[in-house]
């Protein structure tokens, strides 16, 4: 066999390998999260995991959380609030959690998460919410 | 540690910089047959990621695009408010494996296992381009990733 041919397919399968620990990580990461709790909110907000030396929190992330609007967002510095970031497993820069108003962990974001999907994951925020405090009622 | 601005197209260049060189020294290799003269390029390529990471005066590609791409227009600047530190440990650590790849293509080995470290060697290379790519593509830098889990763990002061 050539050794290109050989390097080839070892490089493929180390990528194929690191994608599938990366989907493994996440899924587990977030199982665990989902349901941890912080402090309670009038409405459903985000706590943004950052960090100085993150480029694409600034360059992705910062514009995307802007188009949200009206939204509250709790910046947290990821190497500081460390506690804090451990927590919600925060092992990749940015990570975005959306809290339901009841400061319940509703969806974990590990990488950047687009205007959109964090749009739909606040919607079912708010429905969750309403549910909750309709079931408390 | 306060933000400064860095322009991203350097970092781009140089990331287009490894990615070309890994290709041809690649590629160029196979064409001829198993020729090693091309892949001279991949310690070579070390060599100027990790001058470039503790001199950046003498980063290549950074100064290829500062001194001549950015001068003449054919690269636009992007200045972004951010940390070089991440970069520089990120650009480090691909010259890192890079001659770990060097010396596993170049170390004269026991030809019963010359395939097996030249193919290692060759995909460690193959490695820190797709790294590259993903950095330039996607923009998702592992080792500003790594630089920030050691970091978060204390272990260099990020």
């Amino acid at each position: 066999m050539s050794i290109q041919l050989l390097a080839l397919a070892v490089a493929g399968a180390v990528v194929l390998a690191a994608a599938g620990l990366e989907a493994y990580r996440s899924s587990r990461a977030r199982r665990l999260v989902v349901g941890a709790t912080s402090g309670p909110s009038a409405e459903p907000y985000i706590l943004y995991f950052t960090g100085e030396g993150c480029t694409v929190c600034r360059t992705h992330q910062e514009p995307a959380l802007a188009k949200l609007g009206p939204v509250r967002v709790d910046k947290v510095d990821a190497i500081a609030e460390r506690e804090l970031a451990d927590r919600f497993e925060v092992y990749t820069l940015p990570t975005t959690v959306v809290m339901t108003a009841e400061g319940r962990a509703l969806h974990v974001n590990y990488g950047y998460a687009p205007a959109q999907k964090l749009d739909r994951q606040l919607a079912e925020a708010r429905i969750g919410s309403t549910l909750e405090r309709t079931a408390t009622a | 540690m306060a933000l400064t601005t860095v322009d991203h197209s350097a970092l781009k260049v140089n990331q287009t910089g490894i990615i070309a060189t890994v290709l041809v020294a690649f590629f160029g290799s196979w064409a001829l047959a198993g020729n090693r003269l091309l892949l001279l390029l991949i310690p070579l390529l070390a060599v100027v990621l990790l001058l470039g990471t503790f001199a950046p005066r003498l980063a290549l590609f950074k100064q290829l695009y500062f001194k001549v791409l950015k001068p003449a227009g054919i690269v636009k600047p992007r200045p972004v408010q951010d940390r070089p530190e991440p970069h520089n440990f990120a650009q480090g650590l691909g010259g890192v494996f890079l001659a770990i790849s060097s010396v596993l293509v170049f170390l004269p080995v026991d030809p019963r296992t010359a395939l097996i470290t030249l193919s290692l060697g060759l995909a460690i290379a193959l490695l820190v381009a797709v790294l590259a790519f993903v950095n330039l593509a996607f923009g998702y830098c592992l080792g500003c990733q790594i630089y920030f889990q050691l970091g978060k763990r204390g272990l260099i002061k990020a």
